[in-house]
């Protein structure tokens, strides 16, 4: 039974911080109002007022310019502290599934590297801001109600035209927002497409016509991106109108009322310093929503990277419950079929928990992908699997197994560390490892270079192909594990090396079960049983 | 700026204009809006508080007309200038793409840095991107010259003094804005895009060999290996985001001070007052946004670098004069036109880099090759691509239809021609089974193909390249034998048919029969050739 995935994305969190920083440069602008009005003032009556206003627009100026600074940086903050929450759900699942899902290293790559980047525009500006656009509109009213009500409520007012616009127009926007955005990434996508087939367009010859095409293609997709852009744009179209709206009814009422010419009864006494303080503030109303309208490419970025991350981490399925080594491991009539619809077989073995035993084959005929698939790595596996006598899952023997295969994971440290990976493993000492590293025929090297303290890295730069894959033997072999699976153990090797190492497969095999797939005739000579994969 | 954007916007001159009109008339409106609501509110409340009198002498119906037109001009041409800008942007760019294509073809044809790689082909996707950018910000541009125009012209109603400081300001926000940038951002960006780089390199080298990392637990182990490139990141992430919003926070900071030196310095009646002052606060608020320019402004500079590199003028080589269907020589042994050569070697030896060498993809076979008696990195792609036609291992496809990358192989070919070749490809039931048949969508979301189905459509294209050398990579890698041996057929049909050459790699004796020749690379060490006299 396949369950779903218990690992999730951490939840996308609206950062409060940097939301209140930008509810701050809201604030700032009500000093600065306040300063503009004094002005004012100070212009007809009051001359002594001057440093007050002054001061106001200074001190909310500077308001202002700290909290946009400070709005970024908690946003960035934030931003960081969801790429590392994203990297720990990430990161380990998607590098021990990658085979298992069927994936390329680059796909998983732009997954675990650039969609997690993409999701800092969300998370530093778009979310804060969302909340901020929720808030500062009511602020600024608040901030104007004391001076002139009337213009706190048309404000208000103008909100409820503007919401039902967007709601009907807004929707629809949005829609044309995210099919213009696929359009666009098509069309760039399709540029660095050819580019990257360039060596095989130019073999045939291709290049005039596939330039011809791809400005076709473009001059097509801007066309088509043109006729849904007129729709895109309507929603900052209609937070556009509503924004100069909510400026002209304020800037008429107030002049009316001023004038005493409202055509019905007054209902506040307003005088001019008021009503220019409510003036000022009228832009500041849909100043957040406008800002937030801009930070719209991020969202829609973001949520496209974390949808991606989702189906990923959904299309991780659960290890298979964890089995004691068998005595008897077999396999009946076993078809592997890999995800491209390719298969190999039928595969028939049986492998006692004793002994060495051998699968053989041409190159490519899928010695590698038996072994892949037995540790639920590969091909998927048909026909009957048989651990004593219930049935195997690929997978389930994992912690039983010591691996060596073509490519050899190395982590950043020393040598020793990385003979001895698992921490529950009882380490042996120095001398057992040299031992076996020595049998390998890696003495000389290490002699050389420092022994087991030799620093190595996940590039592996400092080491050979050969010498990285022996170091993999001897961690499949110091691993103590009860099953070896080793692919090609003896390619790549001289003449007294390899038979050295067919000594030491021949010893090991005395008491653990030793499985290598190889075309090594001295190796297979030794097997216990072959299985043949046929091509 | 570039030539081919140059010349490109030069065909969007029209759009442009009308672009950078709606952005002036927006920017028009917007500081119109703010001053002459301003000054109707100080000529309202100075005649209210004269009396009805002069009530009935203030004409409020022109300025109260003029706010209105105000906010239906700035909504209206802001839209215009959204349209026009991405208008002008998408055609523009259509050509660029299409232009620079054919510089890096024509530059890879004389062997200027061929064979570009996936990361080299995103930085150019980007980079394009990034002009496109700019252009719509080169639209708008114009919009803050205009407000700030205006924005002086009401400054100077307030004096002469105020007029200059209000210019003052502006040009001590562009020095800033533009200083800042060049002194601030450079660093940080450039951290933060090798950080970028490393964080991928080292997650490509630890999910490579994920077999170890599955059996070994070594997940958490990378994950936390990886951190330090990460948190590289992010800290370089955090510089840049601190030194953008140092340099919003001094833009607003300036603005600020500007606006309480003007307000103190004005000496005139209020009405003329209120106009001044919230003329210029527009003015400096559009003046601010300039600095996006400054903050791109490097990465742009870099990438008009790079693309200006790409098309500067390359001598272009005549071609040699070959024979239609020349000899080749491998290592000494000749080859006449319409040789069948199995082409072995141990694995590791080299067999499909010789390929590729012969086809002028690469330079680097150590082998001693000839094609009619000149070594093909003499001849180079230009002349050696109507003699071969490669169906590589990799199976390169363009993202397209599978027409699209059929009709790659050769100009003229009509839809029997295509369906001839998927026959003898054996592949032809596959693309008839497809929804779309011919004309499916291949990746993305499109119909996915096997290995072995995309290797045997890429087999097809080479067939339709009829050119007199037929070079074959595995081509039968994922196909059952029963398939395998219906190929073998169909293609030895074809040779016979148009007495093309074939050099065939493959371990899969069935295929083996297409050859009557075998050349060994020779490795220094004797191997077993495989029998292939039972032909």
């Amino acid at each position: 039974m396949v369950k779903p995935s218990t690992i999730l994305l951490p939840p996308t969190k609206v950062d409060r911080r940097a939301a209140l920083w930008w509810l701050t440069d809201s604030i700032g602008a009500i000093p600065v109002a306040g300063g503009i009005a004094l002005a004012v003032t100070a212009s007809t009556v009051a001359r002594q007022v001057w440093p007050l206003a002054a001061g106001l627009l200074v001190a909310g100026g500077c308001v202002r310019a700290l909290a946009i600074w400070r709005a970024g940086i908690a946003g960035q903050a934030a931003a960081a502290a969801m790429r590392a929450r994203l990297r720990e759900a990430l990161h380990a699942p998607l590098l021990r599934s990658r085979l298992r899902r069927g994936r390329l290293i680059g796909e998983d790559m732009h997954l675990a590297v650039d969609s997690i980047a993409e999701t800092g525009g969300l998370i530093a500006r778009f979310l804060p801001l969302r909340m901020a656009s929720g808030l500062s509109p009511l602020l600024i009213a608040a901030a104007v109600a004391p001076a002139s009500w009337v213009a706190a409520l048309i404000m208000l007012v103008t909100l409820v035209p503007f919401i039902l616009a967007m709601a009907l127009a807004g929707g629809a926007a949005a829609r044309k927002a995210q099919a213009q955005h696929r359009a666009l990434t098509r069309l760039s996508g399709l540029f660095v497409d050819r580019l990257r087939s360039l060596p095989m367009i130019l073999t045939y010859g291709a290049e005039e016509r596939i330039t011809r095409h791809l400005g076709s293609a473009a001059q097509d997709a801007a066309r088509r991106t043109m006729g849904v852009l007129g729709i895109a744009f309507a929603s900052s179209a209609i937070l556009d109108f509503f924004a100069a709206l909510s400026v002209a009814l304020v800037a008429v009422y107030c002049g009316f009322s001023l004038l005493h010419l409202l055509p019905f009864p007054a209902p506040e006494a307003l005088t001019l310093p008021r009503a220019f303080y409510a003036l000022a503030l009228a832009p500041e109303f849909y100043l957040a929503m406008r800002r937030l309208a801009a930070a719209y490419h991020d969202k829609q970025q973001g949520e496209a990277a974390l949808a991606a991350m989702r189906d990923q981490l959904d299309a991780i399925s659960p290890q298979p419950a964890p089995f004691a080594p068998p005595r008897l491991w077999q396999g009946r009539d076993v078809m592997l079929t890999h995800a491209d619809g390719a298969s190999i077989g039928p595969l028939n073995w049986a492998w006692t928990s004793l002994g060495l035993h051998a699968v053989t084959g041409p190159t490519g005929a899928g010695k590698s992908s038996l072994l892949l698939a037995l540790i639920g790595q590969g091909p998927a596996c048909g026909g009957m699997l048989q651990a004593d006598d219930g049935a195997f899952l690929p997978g389930s023997l994992n912690a039983h197994i010591g691996w060596a295969g073509q490519q050899v994971a190395l982590l950043p440290g020393s040598l020793r560390a990385n003979l001895i990976p698992t921490p529950d493993q009882t380490m042996p000492d120095d001398a057992e490892l040299l031992a076996c590293l020595n049998r390998l025929g890696l003495g000389p090297m290490l002699a050389r270079r420092g022994g087991l303290d030799l620093a190595v890295d996940h590039r592996g730069s400092s080491l050979s192909g050969g010498e990285r894959r022996r170091i993999g033997l001897a961690r499949a072999i110091l691993s103590q594990r009860p099953i070896l699976l080793l692919d090609e153990p003896t390619a790549d090797l001289d003449a007294g090396t390899a038979a050295a190492v067919r000594a030491l497969l021949g010893e090991l095999a005395r008491d653990r079960l030793v499985v290598v797939a190889t075309h090594d005739a001295a190796l297979i000579a030794m097997a216990a049983s072959v299985c043949a994969v046929a091509p | 700026m570039i030539a081919p954007l140059r010349q490109a916007m030069m065909g969007q001159r029209q759009t442009i204009r009308l672009g950078m009109a709606c952005a002036m008339v927006a920017s028009l409106s917007a500081v119109g809006l703010l001053a002459l609501s301003g000054w109707f509110l100080v000529g309202a409340a100075l005649a209210g508080l004269a009396g009805p009198v002069a009530v009935a002498g203030f004409n409020y119906l022109l300025p109260s007309a003029g706010i209105r037109a105000a906010a239906i001009m700035r909504t209206t041409s802001r839209y215009g200038e959204r349209m026009l800008g991405h208008r002008a942007a998408l055609y523009a760019l259509a050509k660029v793409r299409a232009e620079l294509f054919a510089a890096v073809a024509a530059r890879a044809l004389t062997g200027h840095d061929a064979g570009r790689s996936g990361t080299l082909a995103n930085r150019l996707g980007k980079e394009v991107d990034a002009l496109e950018e700019a252009v719509i910000r080169q639209v708008s541009r114009p919009g803050a010259w205009a407000g700030a125009l205006a924005g002086l012209i009401a400054a100077l109603i307030l004096g002469w003094r105020c007029g200059a400081i209000l210019l003052t300001a502006l040009i001590v926000m562009r020095l800033a804005g533009r200083g800042m940038a060049a002194r601030l951002l450079p660093e940080p960006q450039r951290r933060t895009a090798a950080a970028h780089a490393a964080l991928q390199a080292d997650y490509a080298d630890m999910a490579g060999p994920a077999a170890d990392v599955a059996i070994y637990g070594l997940a958490p182990a990378m994950a936390a290996a990886l951190e330090p490139s990460a948190l590289a990141y992010d800290d370089a992430r955090m510089d840049e985001t601190r030194a953008e919003g140092m340099i919003s926070a001094v833009q607003t900071m300036i603005a600020a001070a500007t606006v309480a030196l003007i307000a103190v310095s004005a000496q005139t009646t209020p009405a003329p007052f209120a106009l001044g002052m919230l003329g210029a606060m527009a003015a400096l608020e559009a003046w601010g946004a300039l600095v996006m320019n400054d903050m791109r402004g490097h990465d742009l500079a870099r990438a008009q670098h790079h693309l200006a590199k790409l098309d500067e003028d390359i001598g272009i080589a005549p071609l040699p004069c070959l024979s239609p269907a020349p000899a080749l020589t491998l290592c000494g042994q000749s080859f006449p036109a319409g040789s069948r050569v199995l082409v072995c070697g141990a694995s590791g030896a080299g067999k499909t880099r010789l390929l590729e060498t012969l086809v002028g993809l690469r330079q680097d076979a150590p082998q001693d090759l000839a094609v009619a008696g000149i070594e093909p990195r003499e001849l180079g792609l230009a002349a050696l691509r109507p003699i071969f036609a490669l169906a590589g291992q990799d199976a390169p496809m363009i993202a397209g239809s599978i027409a699209d990358n059929l009709l790659l192989a050769r100009p003229g070919l009509d839809e029997k021609a295509l369906w001839d070749a998927l026959r003898v490809a054996c592949v032809d039931d596959v693309v008839r089974a497809l929804p779309d048949g011919l004309h499916q969508w291949l990746g993305g979301d499109g119909a996915r193909l096997s290995g072995g189905q995309r290797r045997r459509i890429v087999l097809a294209r080479a067939l339709l390249a009829g050119r007199p050398w037929l070079l074959l990579d595995e081509p039968t890698e994922g196909l059952d034998t029963k398939a395998e041996a219906l190929l073998g057929e169909s293609l030895a049909e074809w040779l016979d048919r148009t007495g093309a050459g074939l050099l065939l790699i493959s371990h899969r004796p069935a295929m083996w029969r297409l050859a009557s020749k075998i050349f060994e690379i020779p490795t220094g060490e004797p191997t077993s050739l495989p029998d292939i006299s039972h032909t």
